[in-house]
């Protein structure tokens, strides 16, 4: 067998540049200006920024739904003009909506065969997929009675059918009820253990940074940051030290140890650990199930 | 998986997604009215002579079709594109290898399919209102000869006639198929007028405006080949309406279609080659205007 | 942007390839009788400006339904003027149908002229004056009628009838006949023009009368009205008896009344 050629990267973005024309007499505006990035085969990265930053219209050129004014992007080395780029990306937009008179399996069946699957093939997948996402019960309801966690959960299905090697997730927990959060992000951690490349933006940054290899931080159309998550967030001259069951003296040593041997070193805070309310929330309905 | 960049399967799946959307929004309920005019026409007018209480019955009846089809034309073509745009369910459509020229066929299609099946379940019902009212007219007449002692077997011929051409013949079917054509293309333009409009308004007023010029596109043509005008800026104008506005006088055989005249197969063709045309001329327009558009 | 400029061109040039087939195919489907000719503008003031829309959007045999139906209404309420100028709406929108023109001329030859004929509230000297205009209206609206439909059988009959049972001028009446004649090659209407003829006063004419008639006897017409007209100018043309047929004498001996199916 011969060697495979250098995967070639999951996303590129190279100097892009959208402007948005609008009314006469109006400025035009410029959502995303010079952007480039790339998303390596298997890799999370995170997108984020405030609303309005530009992340969106970076994610629709991607995807081929907006063409750049400027610059060029591909997925796996397939430019985004071209339908074909399309076979290989599963996308969850923003809120998504369906159909209102298909039922859950019914929609998964359209987008199935919109991707050329059909036949007994397209419906194991289709219930596979409604099982993955924990839909099954859905399947013969209409979508129009979905809940917000419900649809989204949906419209992850829909993007994974065709079992593409990248997913593109647009702001997947918007609006989503913690616990629907979290398995949207077990599922996220769930692709990345199956090898699929995942590109997702939000504008939370606690929900997209357990679950981030890399991320970008975008800020008028700009990407201000970039890099791993933990050299990001690192503060280089602090130190974590978390002690469970310590005794006031124990603790009384330390701090006269730092005073009297720290060579300069300060202690910059000390206290009880707090848990996260989103962990308490989790913590507390999962009591009561 | 194989991918082509053709699929008729896929334009298939749209149309038929497209054909369920329209009728959960009711839009069939027209049907219903239409069977009731029908009817009505068919047994509340006056009594006349039986020529004209059947050709009443097919102007109406044919008025309704034609109604129907040209609304359904315009407002269900003009709602598809923004409704999926709101939605957002056209990202996730476009997000799949579906190339946009497809989508716009499966969307034209699914309205055609609806107005397709919607006209032949309309002349069904009117066909069989039409045969029985028939049958009641001639019974009657020949009742009211006989009474008067004169039905002789030529004057039941000659009333035979008389009432067969106003009564159920294929000819009637074939106008039901010029009304399908006609709004065919009023469909195809409303699509394609929906690719650069702004809103679900603007397409429906603006395509209703073409429409209404459409159909006395004819006179503005033939003005202006024979040179009528003498102003340049009204040539100019009279061309320009006359180049960018189909010709929709071409279906209207239905008035004498009532009136008993035969379409004959070349008639058929020519208004067939005529809806291929814009239809194919306003599907390139339309793919030209969308492939770029910004979502 | 440059996509849309190539849509705009596209749609130009499909306008102006358009136009002269468009022509083509107008012409072909007038010729095939399957298009009117346009509509006449004049008519906007008449039907309003709704109807006239409607019209021109492919309801034109509706729209002049409506307007029969309303003519109708007008006639039981006996409303000549209005009668005749609704007729007159609904002959214009649907020229090539024949029914209207008859009804209309039959409204305004014989209805309206006898309800102003035994009308006893005018004038006996305006009522004929009357009686003569209707006759007239009506004879004038089958000729229109006759010009957009000059081979209809039914329209000539209808004016025949006139000029017979309403003018008393069997010379038209049987030209007329001769039309229906022409168009629709059943001789009992060249028969009909026969007695017409022979109702003239001119002999030319009665000459006519005799060769349709003859005709007619030689094709196995031998009614005894064909019969009787035939010896009738016969005497009148004063013609040798070896040409005259030979019913003179047998005629005497047949008995009389049978029918014969006519033709």
């Amino acid at each position: 067998m011969p060697e495979p050629a250098p995967s070639p990267p999951a996303v590129t973005v190279e100097n892009l540049t959208k402007v948005f024309k609008s009314g006469l007499g109006k400025q035009a505006f410029v959502a995303v200006r010079d952007l480039s990035l790339t998303v390596q085969p298997g890799e999370v990265y995170g997108l984020i920024g405030p609303n309005g930053s530009g992340k969106s219209t970076t994610m629709k050129a991607i995807l081929g739904l907006l063409s750049p004014t400027q610059g060029r992007t591909s997925i796996f080395g397939k430019s985004s003009t071209e339908v074909e780029s399309r076979r290989d990306v599963g996308f969850l937009p923003e809120n998504p909506y369906f159909y209102k008179h298909l039922n859950g399996l019914e929609t998964l069946m359209f987008y199935g065969r919109l991707c050329s699957m059909s036949g007994r093939d397209l419906k194991e997948k289709a219930r596979e997929m409604l099982v993955m996402t924990g839909l099954e019960d859905a399947a013969d309801r209409r979508v129009s009675g979905f809940s917000k966690g419900m649809l989204q959960r949906l419209g992850l299905a829909q993007a994974l059918l065709h079992q593409p090697r990248l997913i593109v997730l647009d702001e997947p927990t918007a609006g989503v009820d913690p616990a629907g959060s979290r398995k949207i992000r077990d599922l996220i951690m769930g692709f990345k253990e199956r090898g699929i490349t995942v590109l997702v933006t939000s504008h939370l940054l606690e929900q997209i940074q357990e679950v981030c290899d890399r991320v970008g931080i975008m800020a008028h159309g700009r990407m201000v940051r970039e890099g791993r998550l933990e050299d990001l967030i690192a503060v280089e001259n602090e130190t974590e030290l978390v002690l469970a069951d310590a005794s006031p003296e124990l603790l009384a040593q330390i701090k006269t140890l730092i005073e009297t041997q720290g060579g300069g070193a300060k202690l910059v805070r000390s206290g009880h650990s707090r848990t996260t309310l989103e962990r308490l929330f989790l913590e507390a309905t999962e009591e009561t199930k | 998986m194989k991918y082509s960049s053709f699929s008729p399967a896929r334009i298939w799946t749209l149309a038929s997604a497209t054909v369920t959307q329209l009728v959960r929004m009711k839009i069939l309920a027209f049907l219903l009215v239409f069977c009731v005019i029908v009817v009505g026409a068919g047994f509340a007018f006056p009594v006349m002579n039986p020529e004209q209480q059947l050709k009443l019955l097919k102007d109406v009846s044919f008025g309704a079709l034609q109604i129907f089809s040209i609304v359904i034309a315009i407002v269900a073509t003009s709602l598809l594109l923004p409704r999926d745009l709101e939605d957002r369910t056209l990202y996730t459509i476009l997000s799949k290898p579906v190339p946009r020229f497809e989508y716009l066929l499966g969307k034209l299609l699914g309205v055609l399919v609806l107005i397709g099946v919607g006209l032949i379940l309309m002349d069904i019902a009117f066909s069989a209102v039409l045969w029985l009212r028939q049958t009641m007219v001639l019974a009657q007449s020949i009742g009211a000869l006989k009474q008067e002692g004169v039905a002789t077997p030529e004057a039941v011929a000659q009333l035979n006639e008389f009432v067969g051409k106003q009564g159920l013949t294929w000819n009637v079917h074939f106008g039901v198929l010029a009304i399908f054509l006609k709004a065919s293309v009023i469909a195809a333009l409303a699509l394609m007028i929906s690719c650069f409009s702004t809103s679900t308004l603007f397409t429906v007023v603006i395509t209703f405006c073409v429409t209404i010029i459409g159909h006395g596109q004819s006179l503005i043509r033939e003005y202006f080949l024979q040179g009528h005008f003498s102003n340049v800026i009204e040539k100019l104008l009279s061309a320009l309406l006359a180049i960018v506005t189909p010709d929709l006088g071409v279906f209207d055989v239905v008035d004498n279609v009532i009136n008993g005249e035969l379409v004959s197969s070349a008639s058929i063709g020519l208004m067939l080659g005529t809806t291929a045309l814009y239809l194919v001329g306003y599907s390139v327009v339309s793919h030209l205007l969308f492939v770029e558009k910004e979502l | 942007m440059k996509r849309h400029l190539q849509a705009l061109v596209v749609l130009l040039l499909l306008g102006s390839v358009k136009l002269p087939l468009e022509e083509s195919v107008t012409q072909h489907l007038r010729a095939a009788k399957l298009l009117s000719k346009p509509i006449d503008l004049g008519i906007r003031e008449s039907v309003g400006q709704m109807s006239f829309a409607a019209a021109l959007g492919g309801l034109r045999s509706l729209i002049a339904s409506i307007t029969y139906l309303r003519a109708y209404r007008a006639w039981e309420n006996i409303e000549w003027a209005k009668v005749d100028s609704l007729f007159q709406i609904t002959t214009r929108l649907q020229p090539r149908y024949q029914n209207y023109w008859d009804e209309a001329s039959w409204h305004m030859a014989y209805n309206a002229a006898s309800s102003y004929l035994y009308n006893e509230d005018i004038e006996p000297m305006v009522r004929g004056k009357f009686y003569a205009d209707y006759i007239q209206r009506g004879i004038d609206i089958l000729n229109e009628g006759l010009r957009f439909l000059p081979d209809d059988a039914r329209l000539w009959n209808a004016l025949a009838e006139i000029y017979d049972r309403r003018v008393h001028d069997p010379k038209k009446a049987a030209e007329c006949y001769l039309e229906v004649h022409r168009i629709s090659h059943n001789d009992r209407y060249a028969r009909f023009a026969g007695y017409q003829y022979a109702q003239t006063s001119d002999p030319e004419l009665w000459q006519k009368a005799y060769t349709l008639l003859k005709t007619a006897y030689y094709k196995k017409q031998r009614q005894p009205s064909v019969i009787e007209q035939i010896k009738n100018l016969e005497d009148k043309l004063k013609l040798p008896l070896m040409q005259r047929i030979p019913e003179k004498r047998q005629a005497l001996e047949q008995p009389q009344g049978m029918i014969r199916p006519t033709q």
